[in-house]
């Protein structure tokens, strides 16, 4: 009963999954749901990132141009550059510079809300329209066509090519067993609560509220940073538009998921339960033949869900 | 006899179980200006929301002009004329004066949306009427103080107000606006609008008012003319609260080290000057009206907020920047005044709010959090302040009684062990029971070497548990009194008066 009170979504995504299971044409395919958690593996990890910031009752807009520099930059890197050679050398550096690039707009996006006291929604905006811009940009001057291609064939390991297709599962279910590991084991995640909660009291307890914040963006920019290697490695070129439809899904399934956006409640197991949701819904949708417009009116609809059953929930039970 | 306007009789009222005004009884008389005294807490505050139909009262009369009056809320209060000028202005720093005169009823066209041109025409002639030295079109929160204090009051006096209420109308004013808003005052009266006056500093009393009550403990001393009042008869009949309170009795000694001291601390304009020293054991009071800067000081003492001068010494080292981390480090903690937004996560459980501040002793060797050792702990803390929870894994603080939630405040400074206590009105809001708890809880921390600062209005608490009580006024000392000189109307007399 606790855990149906604490994680309404749970019965849901179970039916839903059955559902799916029973009358989807295909979606039980072993083909299929191989699929699905490839597909859920970079999005598990941004929203694991994004959680971190939800908690502390903010946004992080950034995200998906992280994804977008990212894969460009790691792809001129890997195919273009003088490195691109010896793929020893040039899949490392690649992968430095991905989670580089999600670290230092992370760091941008911790100062400009620390130091300038900016909304975390403006701050991230504004790196988002730039970091995107960039990205763009970059394609275009190393490359003439939109996306960049002829990466080496051992970087498509990470995004779980033909027999290797665990290790990107792995690298999501590492990042969130770490993201859950700091949330409820370190001070580090009892930080995150209070500040997310009321800062002020955090603040006079002693908290370092300003260092707590920013370890927040950064965690969530690296963690972008990270789902940028297995996407670009999915889809096996490098281009600006790899995280465009991306972060509609992952605020929606962090938020789905229940981590409430005023900060302080929720955390990164009910953003596994969100993203596992959204995903199956967006597959059973799309083999049932119906667009991508019509799935994101069912999200949306997911997304005043967990409004209505809190609603329910405090009318029946004042306690939680 | 002149008219009496407004007839009180018999008002009485409690929140949850405590009386706080007795069937006081008074009357208002038609262009008279009536001042208002009493101490923190006497009731004036209560008795002035239940007239302008913030709360019911529960029971008595009101007569207002001879018809009874029976106000379910302020807007029926404003409607048969009665205005509240407030401490914070109850306007809207971000419009335009003419936007709020005018907030509320908004003047329309046919169409629905705001007459404008009307809007601006009427505020002209307002402005006029009442010589306001202000543009129709200025923003509000640009003006000084005393400008947007004349702004409420023309706004009160266009919805035909008879009665003005002033809540210690003066404190953010400057002297030059002080003395506009007295002529202001005088003009009212002249105009035959009576005026009730609640303030602290008594020469102001004494300048404007015709007659003087005074409040003590939800009663109502007494009502004279104001020359037959002097100051010193005025705040003797302001003290003398029964001393009622149980005290604990713990013994204890006051040691020679000094733990916290503070160096002619300096702190905008709310603490000019502070300097005091508090030993290992002693428990330090400090006493003062509303608005002294007792909390501002305790909140740059603990580096909440910062020092603009001066230093303060924990531990014998000395300090000029501070912030809580640093302060907790040096073992110091600080309860607030307000623990529903500055001392607890009102939506979190028990146990978590008991480990907010931070635990390194509860760490284990890899620096993550020891589940079972923060368990023990918190289990220790909860028997040892005896905080009533029956589940504190799971149960939110705001299911708690003010007295539970305060002992949690206290709770999760116990695990830093602190030797410097920092204490702003720990027993605001807290049952009879839970005081004497709270108090306890206080004399064990002092009886084990700690060094207290222990902020109240109360001053009979602060006479049953302090060593020597600091007076603070318009943030300064203003005096001391040592344990075997306590004497309220000495204390009051160091919080009211004023030296020159």
């Amino acid at each position: 009963m606790r855990l149906a009170g604490d994680m309404p979504i749970l019965p849901l995504f179970v039916a839903s999954f059955v559902l799916a299971m029973c009358f989807v044409p295909h979606f039980s395919t072993i083909y299929n749901l191989r699929n699905c958690l490839l597909q859920s593996a970079d999005l598990l990890i941004i929203s694991c990132g994004l959680t971190f910031v939800v908690l502390n009752g903010g946004i992080d807009f950034s995200v998906t141009s992280v994804l977008a520099l990212g894969s460009v930059v790691g792809a001129y890197i890997m195919a273009l550059s003088p490195l691109a050679a010896t793929p020893a050398w040039s899949i490392p550096a690649a992968l430095a510079a991905m989670v580089g690039i999600g670290l230092l707009v992370g760091l941008v996006n911790g100062f400009a809300v620390v130091r300038l006291k900016m909304p975390s929604f403006v701050a991230t905006l504004a790196t988002q329209l730039i970091v995107m811009g960039l990205a763009v940009q970059f394609a275009s001057k190393v490359s003439q066509t939109s996306s960049i291609s002829g990466l080496p064939e051992a970087f498509f390991v990470l995004g779980g090519e033909g027999k290797y297709f665990l290790v990107p599962l792995l690298v999501a279910l590492t990042v969130f067993a770490v993201s859950d590991w700091l949330l409820s084991r370190t001070i580090f995640g009892r930080r995150v609560y209070a500040v997310g909660v009321n800062p002020k009291v955090a603040f006079i307890s002693g908290i370092p509220v300003r260092k707590t914040i920013v370890w927040l963006m950064v965690l969530s920019g690296c963690f972008a940073g990270i789902a940028c290697i297995i996407a670009t490695a999915r889809n096996q070129v490098g281009m600006a538009s790899l995280g465009d439809k991306l972060f509609l899904t992952t605020i929606a399934s962090v938020i789905v998921g229940g981590t409430s956006t005023s900060g302080g409640s929720g955390g990164v197991r009910k953003t596994l339960v969100g993203v596992l949701f959204i995903t199956v819904l967006n597959n059973a949708l799309n083999l049932l033949g119906v667009g991508w417009y019509t799935s994101m009116i069912v999200i949306g609809g997911l997304i005043v869900l967990p409004a209505c059953s809190s609603h329910l929930l405090n009318g029946r039970n004042s306690r939680r | 006899m002149r008219n009496i306007l407004l007839q009180i009789s018999n008002i009485t009222k409690s929140f949850s179980g405590v009386s706080v005004l007795h069937g006081v009884n008074f009357d208002l008389r038609k262009g008279e200006v009536l001042g208002l005294v009493g101490e923190n807490g006497a009731g004036k505050s209560t008795l002035m929301n239940i007239i302008g139909g913030v709360f019911p009262m529960d029971s008595g009369t009101m007569e207002l002009a001879g018809e009874t009056y029976l106000p379910k809320n302020p807007l029926v209060a404003t409607g048969r004329g009665i205005a509240f000028i407030h401490q914070d202005l109850n306007l809207f720093s971000n419009l335009t004066v003419t936007e709020n005169l005018f907030i509320g009823k908004f003047p329309h066209t046919a169409l629905g949306g705001i007459d404008r041109k009307k809007m601006r025409l009427a505020a002209l002639e307002y402005i006029k009427r009442f010589s306001l030295p202000v543009e129709p079109e200025t923003v509000l929160g640009s003006l000084p103080a005393g400008i947007q204090q004349m702004v409420e009051i023309s706004k009160s006096l266009m919805q035909k107000a008879r009665i003005l209420i002033f809540d210690e109308p003066t404190t953010s004013l400057s002297r030059k606006e002080k003395e506009d808003l007295f002529a202001t005052i005088a003009e009212l009266k002249e105009k035959g609008i009576s005026i009730i006056y609640i303030s602290h500093i008594l020469e102001d009393i004494f300048r404007l008012c015709d007659r003087i009550t005074i409040l003590r403990d939800g009663r109502i001393i007494e009502t004279r003319e104001t020359s037959d009042f002097t100051e010193a008869a005025l705040i003797q009949g302001m003290v003398g609260r029964e001393m009622t309170g149980v005290f604990p009795s713990i013994e204890k000694e006051v040691l020679k080290s000094v733990l916290l001291e503070a160096k002619h601390i300096k702190w905008k304009d709310k603490v000019k000057d502070v300097s005091f020293a508090i030993r290992a054991g002693e428990i330090v009071g400090m006493y003062g009206l509303m608005g002294a800067g007792r909390t501002e000081l305790a909140r740059v003492l603990f580096g909440v907020e910062p020092i603009d001068e001066g230093e303060v010494v924990m531990n014998s080292r000395s300090y000029s920047r501070l912030n809580p981390g640093l302060c907790i480090g040096e073992g110091a903690a600080f309860i607030t005044e307000d623990r529903h937004r500055e001392g607890l996560l009102m939506t979190k459980s028990v146990d978590e709010n008991l480990g907010l501040v931070k635990m390194s002793r509860l760490l284990n060797w890899a620096g993550v959090v020891d589940r079972k050792a923060v368990d023990t702990f918190n289990q220790f803390v909860i028997r040892n302040l005896r905080i009533k929870v029956a589940d504190s894994r799971h149960q939110t603080v705001n299911a708690l009684s003010g007295g539970n939630q305060q002992k949690v405040v206290f709770g999760k400074w116990t695990v830093n062990d602190p030797k410097i206590l920092i204490l702003d009105e720990p027993t605001k809001g807290v049952d009879v029971g839970a005081k004497l708890e709270i108090y306890s809880v206080i004399f064990n921390l002092a009886k084990g070497g700690s060094a207290v600062l222990f902020i109240s209005s109360e001053i009979e608490e602060l006479m049953g548990t302090c060593d020597r009580i600091l007076v603070m006024k318009d943030g300064r000392i203003s005096g001391e009194v040592a344990k075997p000189e306590f004497d309220q109307k000495r204390l009051l007399e160091l919080a009211l008066k004023n030296d020159n």
